[in-house]
């Protein structure tokens, strides 16, 4: 008994020692990611929710919660705090201070789309996710208007959507409308 | 044994304690926060008006509210805490406490995850993850769970479970869309409840143990993501004072979610060796006998955002179908008639209508048919719930 009382804890710190530790990075390559889990499992329980309902800070501490409640894997866990950075602001509602985004160099709306990861929700031709409606056309059929509300804030045609409010100019707001108006 | 598994618990923890972790702000290019706080609440009115107790009488209307907060400390990349402490309006108007869990995560690697402490059992779903009252979509719990806020004429078959001791999960990505899901536990286990025979099992986290033997359990699941989910549970451990009495359950349960729609459902079935007397021929003699109670539910939600009413977005169909059976009921052992006519079937109808992803306005209507008819409740739902 002695003996498996040494060797069990034993096991387990050598293999705590080994094991990679993770990081909390902002890459853009995880934001495409992290959007597709995002999108694939907040949904098996709940309600997915929208990013400005905690601070990147709380969403760094409830992610590891939701890593356990959801059976994600460390690096699933981390796409999707990756995500949800990329999407909220320093201000606690996710605001875009005046001018705090002007002087960035335009992107193009596909950039965007990608850098966004609006397909890890939403199928564009074909791919993406299935949280939200298949935007593929969407401009033709719910017009400029309704697309250039829906970025500036989600919530205005369905209290309870999940879709996060972005972080974006006029300019790339404009530049997704034309990009999904091809 | 039990001292020596525990010492064993207790030299790990202090083992994995020393290990060398990365602390959270290291090499980090995000905001990393230590605190947070997070949770649920609600406050239902529950019309009960034709309810009656044991005696006959007429049982109040319910109005209660509950603030269940849940605190989350992030102490390094591999060490996670958090505890759910519920806050509730008594019979009395005092304040009721109950704490749910205060575990310790330690996130061995990408794949698995050991959990320490008080923690809600990975027995079925609705347990674990589905009965915070804003993800719950019905007002009530299924009729297959009992206790926790009561459940109206119902005894229940099982409850939320929760216990102490340690639980390794464990997360297999098989491909694009497939993951296994595996939980395996061990915890303090049941116990007896007080009174003049066995088969009553009490499944309250308490401090100590009555039998100092463990209760062992896990889940295996599959999940094709983002639509599928079905897990099967098993749970066993002595309950009797004296170890000899012997517990067990399953559970089955299964989860679809579409784009518009939702089915959720669990499938119960559990055994209590059961000992006491029986007079035959002017005779006493003493049996152990297999008493069981099974149940099993069926829930599906629809959004009526699927019509493309932009009015419509917000509002929710609920229905709910719960069945419940046991042997405690006399038809065994005259004796051992604990559930009789608290058992049956219960249809709940619910529309809700969202205000936030995470705080619904729910409006339900619940009718029960029980086995023997003696009582019945058809009760109306008002709650508002939200999670934090």
């Amino acid at each position: 008994m002695k003996l498996t009382q040494v060797f069990l804890p034993a096991v387990v710190l050598v293999l705590s020692t080994f094991t990679t530790q993770a990081q909390h990075v902002s890459d853009a390559s995880l934001v495409a990611k992290g959007a597709k889990v995002y999108s694939e499992n907040c949904g098996r329980c709940h309600n997915a929710r929208p990013a400005e309902e905690y601070s990147k800070k709380e969403w760094s501490v409830v992610i590891p919660h939701m890593r356990a409640k959801a059976h994600l894997t460390g690096k699933e866990a981390l796409a999707v705090e990756a995500f949800l950075d990329s999407t909220l602001t320093s201000d606690v509602r996710s605001e875009v201070k005046g001018g705090s985004l002007e002087n960035k160099v335009q992107r193009s709306g596909a950039d965007l789309v990608a850098q966004f990861g609006c397909q890890g929700c939403h199928k564009i031709n074909g791919e993406g996710g299935a949280l939200g409606p298949e935007l593929s056309g969407i401009v033709a059929r719910k017009g400029q208007e309704f697309v250039l509300k829906k970025l500036t804030n989600p919530k205005f045609n369905n209290a309870a959507s999940a879709m996060p409010k972005f972080p974006m100019t006029a300019a790339d707001k404009q530049a997704i409308i034309d990009y999904l108006s091809q | 044994m039990k001292t020596n598994s525990i010492s064993t618990a207790v030299a790990s923890a202090l083992l994995l304690s020393a290990a060398p972790f990365t602390f959270a702000q290291e090499n980090s290019s995000l905001d990393i926060g230590r605190l947070a706080i997070a949770g649920y609440g609600d406050v239902s009115y529950i019309a009960q008006d034709n309810l009656k107790d044991d005696q006959g009488n007429a049982v109040q209307n319910n109005v209660q509210a509950r603030f269940i907060p849940i605190f989350l400390f992030q102490m390094s990349e591999k060490i996670h805490i958090e505890s759910e402490i519920e806050f509730s309006t008594g019979q009395d108007g005092e304040t009721e406490t109950e704490l749910e869990y205060i575990n310790m995560h330690y996130y061995l690697n990408d794949n698995t995850i050991i959990t320490a402490g008080k923690f809600l059992l990975p027995f079925g779903q609705f347990s674990a993850n589905i009965h915070p009252s804003w993800i719950n979509k019905a007002a009530s719990t299924p009729g297959i769970y009992g206790g926790h806020g009561g459940n109206g004429s119902l005894n229940g078959v099982t409850t939320v479970m929760n216990d102490t001791g340690i639980n390794v999960s464990n997360t297999w990505n098989l491909g694009g869309a497939g993951r296994l899901f595996t939980d395996f536990y061990v915890v303090s286990g049941p116990r007896q409840e007080a009174g003049a025979h066995g088969g009553g099992v009490e499944f309250e986290a308490k401090k100590g143990d009555n039998n100092d033997s463990f209760a062992y359990g896990g889940r295996v699941a599959y999940a094709f993501l983002p639509e599928w989910e079905i897990g099967v549970s098993y749970y066993t451990g002595p309950y009797s004072n004296d170890g000899d009495l012997n517990y067990s359950a399953y559970n089955v349960d299964f989860n679809w979610n579409g784009t518009f729609a939702s089915v959720r459902g669990e499938i119960f079935g559990s055994t209590a060796e059961t000992e006491g007397e029986i007079e035959v021929n002017g005779e006493i003699d003493e049996f152990v006998k297999d008493f069981n109670k099974n149940g099993w539910y069926i829930q599906g939600a629809w959004q009526a955002r699927q019509l493309g009413k932009a009015w419509l977005n917000p509002v929710e169909l609920v229905l709910r179908y719960s069945d419940t059976s046991s042997d405690f009921d006399g038809s065994v052992i005259e004796e051992f008639d604990e559930d009789a006519g608290r058992m049956g079937s219960r249809v709940y109808y619910g529309v809700n209508y969202w205000l936030e992803p995470s705080a619904v306005l729910k409006f339900g209507a619940e009718t029960t048919s029980l086995d023997n008819g003696v009582n019945s409740d058809d009760r109306l739902f008002l709650q508002l719930a939200f999670g934090f």
